[in-house]
């Protein structure tokens, strides 16, 4: 005797059977899977090679309740090379869905531009699996590699695109989306200069307000290193506690207080991994000219930003 | 089933019954530990395999998904094999494998004896040590920065009493204790391992910073400390200095260079001795495999006295290049053709990992059929 799950029955001559023992009490026989039989799958028992039974293992009810939070960046207008994009779900997801449920299409005509996202393997998955990154072809984004020399970039400046998620993506139950989703967005010139801190516009609240700092930079940044990449400094050095969020397209780092802000000089610290949303960081530019100086990579950690409550 | 047991001890090592959330790339050390990437734990677990049967290398398997299928229980589509390696002492093959996806996920060391049969590894009983990889410092690493007037330790939050996620946090100078927990972000997943020279190399991409880290774990395994990070450029065509998540690699040149394709297609050649020293370290690009095409694969072999290179890829056969070409290449400065070293193009396509044994090359291939193991002898290439 042996059980095959059924989909195997006649093309698995010298086929190991499925793993587990069989048992056998008082005139019954039975069967013990080493492995946790799958919902939905039905299996067939053998006696001699020949099936002389099936048995259906119950399909799970899946019921979508999952949807996609956002779709990152959040600007209209993205650099011709940008590198990355997030697609946030409300609960885990299952892997192996990414390349076949997102795509990036034409606007106006609604073709699948392949190529453009890299087939990554193993997916980019946070550790709670609710947020994923996908990367734009990088060979076509640098310049000097033969994929950008023969293939060009993977979007055109001009072309209207959007990034779309299929519902058929999995979440980690195996139910599909409430919805499909997308973002769209227009394609403008390529960014290829180091994030300059320096150079953010601030908006600094008076003293005793508990009203919002606001960073405001030329580009939209990206998301998640921004949460996380800068801090608010004291007069005492000490870290200011308080909310931060992300708006104006990625382009401007916001700040709450938790309590009224107090007078002096304080510190944005930029920590020097922030990049935007084309890989440039405060430290480097993506692919760097060697023959521009300028675009030197900074041997720096975190860059401080001055400014002063009145 | 295939019982594992360790009966040494080893440096480092406890006897137990090491867990896993997931398998993906996994590595042998000479003395048959296997380094498995638990990419969903952020951690790297050595089970020490070194008492594992003498067996031989099975030559050719058709339809190894369905087989692998049928055995566990599930639809082929099910089955996703992530590796492959070969046990430097007992021969054997093994897989690491994913059964389904999710919460129902099942993951699988797949042992393939020498005359093909299936097992699945139950590591019961068996020595066993984890690194982490996971980029965000635990809640009592003291070296992390601190935020806010309780000095939250970085990447970490205030939740609610009680929260399953967080855990309890004693609020230095405050005599109060807060719920915090840890920060879902900055993730390493691990794209390829190897052992190489006593040490085990890491390569992963981050899902934030576009990094490119090679990671050097002394082994046994030492605290975090020990571990050191690299950041590894290659330049384009002497022009354009760029750094990307390394997809995969492997030792060349009797260890003293390692060989890494990276998710733009260059080859590039890093001697491991400029590896030790800077944290900034510029590699040298062999070679250009091409547009629409990435490479999935290395493995290195020697044949009268001189080390050839195969690289499987997504669109491309596999390509055999010479060592000797590898060594005479200098850095690639301008993009014409050919593009670097000279490559042969071997009959094999659809392939995806490989392994060199005694003399033979293993291949997981695929076609319409499914995914197939194959071999050929490296005097017939």
């Amino acid at each position: 005797m042996a059980l095959l799950p059924s989909e195997f029955v006649g093309r698995a001559d010298g086929w190991q059977p499925l793993a587990g023992s069989f048992h056998e009490q008082d005139g019954d026989a039975w069967f013990a899977p080493r492995f946790p039989l799958v919902a939905g799958l039905s299996y067939s028992l053998l006696i001699d090679g020949v099936e002389v039974a099936r048995v259906e293992v119950p399909a799970l009810p899946l019921t979508p309740t999952t949807e996609v939070l956002s779709i990152h960046p959040t600007a209209g207008e993205l650099p011709l090379n940008l590198l990355r994009i997030y697609v946030s779900f409300s609960a885990s997801m299952s892997e192996g869905y990414a390349a076949r449920a997102v795509s990036v299409r034409r606007v106006d005509t609604g073709e699948r531009l392949d190529g453009v996202l890299l087939q990554m393997e193993p997916e980019l998955w946070n550790s709670s699996r609710q947020r994923l990154t996908l990367l734009l072809e990088p060979g076509r984004i640098k310049r000097g590699l033969v994929p950008n020399a023969e293939a060009g970039y993977p979007l055109t400046e001009g072309v209207p695109v959007a990034v779309v998620v299929d519902s058929s993506f999995r979440d980690a139950t195996g139910a599909p989306l409430l919805a499909p989703a997308e973002r769209r967005y227009r394609i403008g010139p390529a960014i290829r200069a180091r994030v300059d801190p320096f150079a953010w516009r601030l908006t600094v609240p008076a003293v005793g307000s508990e009203a919002a700092l606001v960073a405001a930079g030329d580009r939209p940044l990206d998301r998640a290193i921004l949460q996380r990449c800068v801090v608010v400094f004291d007069t005492d050095t000490a870290p200011v506690p308080g909310e931060v969020s992300v708006e104006q397209g990625d382009r401007a780092w916001r700040f709450e207080p938790s309590s009224p802000w107090k007078a002096g000089r304080h510190t944005l610290r930029v920590d020097a991994r922030l990049e935007d949303v084309a890989g440039n960081s405060v430290r480097r530019v993506f692919d760097r000219d060697l023959d521009l100086p300028e675009d030197e990579p900074l041997d720096i950690d975190h860059v401080n930003v001055p400014f002063t409550i009145l | 089933m295939s019982e594992l047991r360790t009966t040494a001890s080893r440096d480092g090592f406890r006897v137990g019954s090491p867990e896993f959330d997931s398998v993906g790339p996994i590595a042998f050390s000479p003395d048959g530990v296997l380094f498995v990437a638990d990419n969903v734990r952020a951690e790297i677990v050595a089970v020490d395999l070194s008492e594992d049967e003498r067996d031989a290398t099975v030559a050719q398997i058709t339809s190894l998904d369905g087989r692998i299928a049928a055995f566990v229980g599930c639809a082929c589509e099910d089955i996703a094999i992530r590796d492959l390696a070969v046990h430097p002492l007992s021969r054997a093959v093994f897989l690491s494998v994913m059964r389904g996806a999710g919460d129902g996920a099942v993951p699988l060391l797949v042992r393939i004896a020498g005359n093909g049969t299936l097992s699945v590894a139950e590591c019961g009983n068996v020595g066993y040590a984890r690194a982490t990889i996971d980029d965000a410092p635990a809640v009592d690493d003291e070296r992390q920065e601190k935020y806010g007037q309780y000095g939250i330790p970085i990447y970490h939050r205030v939740v609610a009493k009680g929260d399953t996620a967080g855990e309890d946090y004693d609020v230095p100078d405050f005599g109060i204790t807060l719920r915090i927990a840890r920060e879902s972000l900055r993730t390493t997943t691990v794209t390829d391992l190897a052992f190489v020279d006593g040490e085990l190399l890491v390569t992963g991409a981050s899902c934030e910073e576009f990094v490119s880290t090679l990671r050097r774990i002394p082994f046994p395994f030492r605290d975090e400390a020990h571990a050191s990070k690299l950041e590894i450029y290659h330049v384009n065509h002497g022009k354009y200095e760029t750094y990307a998540p390394v997809r995969t690699f492997a030792a060349y040149g009797g260890a003293s260079g390692i060989l890494a394709s990276y998710t733009c297609t260059p080859i590039v050649h890093f001697p491991v001795a400029e590896l030790a020293d800077g944290a900034h370290v510029v590699g040298r690009t062999v070679a250009e495999l091409g547009g629409a095409n990435t490479p999935l694969d290395i493995v290195t072999f020697t044949r009268d006295d001189v080390e050839y290179v195969l690289v499987s890829n997504t669109r491309l056969p596999v390509l055999k290049i010479d060592g000797r070409d590898i060594d005479a290449q200098e850095g690639l400065s301008e993009p014409r053709q050919p593009r670097g070293v000279p490559r042969e193009e071997l009959p094999y396509h659809g392939v995806s990992c490989m392994a060199v044994v005694d003399g033979q090359v293993l291949m997981l291939q695929r076609d319409d059929a499914g995914f197939h193991l194959r071999s050929c002898s490296t005097a017939s290439l």
